[in-house]
């Protein structure tokens, strides 16, 4: 569980990149310096009522007066990109937590390929700019309908240079997964876009033997699996040996903040990991698009993730 | 964030079973003056301090303004003696020249940092459970000890758990409400 200093900042700035897109610059109203970050990252923002959304920092990694977030607004989305570009202008506070970085560049990486597909070039974009300037070997595939729809298009040629390959479809171009080639040693692979580009791009690297240690990714939204029917679980405190009953409709969050938990969260989607908490004696059903294979034997989200009869909670 | 409980209950300092016990065991410090240094509150959990140049103290409530005044803090739904918590300014320059040694080198808990309401200077706050004591016009009933949290370290990423150990503050209740300000006198009563 990690929790996070949540700052009122300012928006400084308001641009339009795209059409569907805008990208914010916020700065702290009294401190010349906001938390420090790695490429990667992302920030909760609060909405009104209290929910969260995750965006990816986008501009220069590392100790800064400003951040950049870039915000598409999705007309079937959950709401709240539609209340950022509502009500962010110029001016407005907005409530920010401190970093995360769930998607980091590998250390010791001998050469990266980025993958990126419409707003998910926001995290890549960083994740440019630290490569860049380290002088590190990269290629950056950008994906989208049309250069016109294409987020942060000028900075990606300004960063990436010669380095940027575009797949605009409205120019018959299409990104073919088989491009991220062999998995040589020390390459790493990260991706971050529609589900769909994801998926094709994991499906490459499993056909062509990539491990899973040098692939990253990053999914903010939920995966929806129709088919999956939650059952009823039992939930046994380690601390305590207390038992609870989950319900087959309730979370293993709500039934332990219920129970009078202080428990942290905050996209309740399984995307950004702040409900993580370890567990033994269980098998658990990850249903959470954060957590890292190698994480899973021992951790899992509260906040979607359940288990098969009954676990018990690091609590 | 989501991880609020439905209000405060807040308990009142010699209420608390620490505070009960020490108001009927003798000892304590006697003698000194000290000054309120900082103020300090956050309107949620999580949520960064904001310094104040003056606070209204409530009794049985808190800090206006503040978490646990609001009711929006986290916390474990056991009643609790939080009403308005210090620290001591001599415990932050212990941790600055790390002393003891009980982490990498010196950490800097400013006072916007620590998360305790009032910064104090030259009140020896471990002597206070049981206690009534002054800050400027307010009155104060030391309830408990406050210990340090994981929680914090985390918030903070910096290792202040250990370091923070046995001097980590006061918590009290507020017996007699007021306006506080930087500069007020802080002086034992009773003793
Ligand atoms: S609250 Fe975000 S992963 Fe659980």
């Amino acid at each position: 569980m990690t929790a996070r200093i949540i700052q009122k900042l300012r928006v400084a700035a308001v641009a339009e990149s795209t059409p569907e897109v805008r990208v914010y610059t916020l700065e702290h109203p009294r401190k010349p310096l906001l938390p420090d970050w790695s490429a990667g990252a992302h920030v909760d923002l609060r909405l009104p009522d209290g929910r969260m959304r995750q965006y990816s920092l986008c501009g220069e990694p590392g100790p800064q007066p400003r951040w950049q977030i870039a915000v598409k607004r999705e007309t079937v989305g959950r709401g709240g990109s539609a209340w950022v570009h509502d009500s962010l202008a110029p001016g407005t506070e907005v409530q920010v937590s401190a970093p995360r970085n769930n998607f980091p560049l590998a250390a010791g990486a001998v050469r990266h390929v980025l993958v990126g597909g419409g707003i998910g070039v926001t995290p890549l974009l960083a994740m440019a700019r630290s490569l860049a300037a380290q002088g590190a070997d990269f290629t950056f595939h950008l994906c989208a309908r049309s250069a016109a729809l294409a987020p942060l298009l000028a900075e990606l040629r300004v960063v990436c240079g010669e380095r940027l390959a575009t797949w605009f479809g409205d120019e018959g171009r299409r990104f073919d997964a088989a491009l991220i080639g062999a998995p040589e040693a020390g390459v790493h692979l990260y991706a971050c876009g529609p589900h769909r580009l994801i998926e094709a791009v994991r499906a490459a690297a499993a056909e062509r033997g990539w491990a899973e240690a040098q692939q990253h990714y990053e999914v903010f939204q939920p995966t929806l699996d129709e088919n999956f029917k939650p059952e009823p679980f039992e939930l046994r405190i380690a601390s305590t040996g207390e038992v609870l009953l989950v319900p087959a409709d309730r979370s293993a969050l709500d039934v332990l903040r219920e129970r009078g938990f202080a428990l942290p969260s905050s996209c309740e989607l399984g995307v950004c990991g702040s409900c993580v908490c370890g567990y033994r004696d269980g098998i658990v059903i990850h249903r959470d698009s954060v957590l890292p294979v190698s994480a899973r034997q021992d951790r899992m989200t509260l906040c979607v993730s359940r288990a098969r009869v009954s676990v018990t909670v690091e609590l | 964030m989501s991880n609020t409980m439905a209000g405060p209950t807040h308990w009142d300092g010699f209420e608390h079973p620490a505070g009960r016990v020490a108001v009927g065991v003798a000892g304590g410090a006697g003698g000194w003056r000290g000054s309120l240094l900082h103020i300090h509150i956050a309107e949620a959990a999580s949520f960064e301090m904001e310094e104040l140049a003056e606070a209204r103290c409530v009794a049985g409530r808190g800090i206006e303004g503040d978490r646990y005044f609001l009711g929006t803090g986290t916390y474990s739904p056991k009643p609790d003696v939080r009403e308005v918590t210090l620290i001591e300014q001599e415990a932050l320059d212990a941790l600055a020249r790390n002393d003891p040694p009980l982490q990498g080198g010196p950490i800097q808990l400013t006072p916007e940092l620590h998360r305790r309401n009032l910064t104090v200077r030259g009140v020896p706050l471990n002597h206070l459970v049981g206690r009534r004591f002054q800050v400027g016009e307010v009155i104060l009933r030391g309830g408990r000890l406050n210990f340090p949290c994981k929680y914090l370290e985390e918030l903070l990423g910096l290792p202040v758990y250990l370091p923070l150990y046995n001097r980590s503050g006061l918590n009290c209740s507020i017996e007699r409400g007021g306006i506080i300000r930087p500069g007020d006198a802080v002086l034992p009563l009773d003793a």
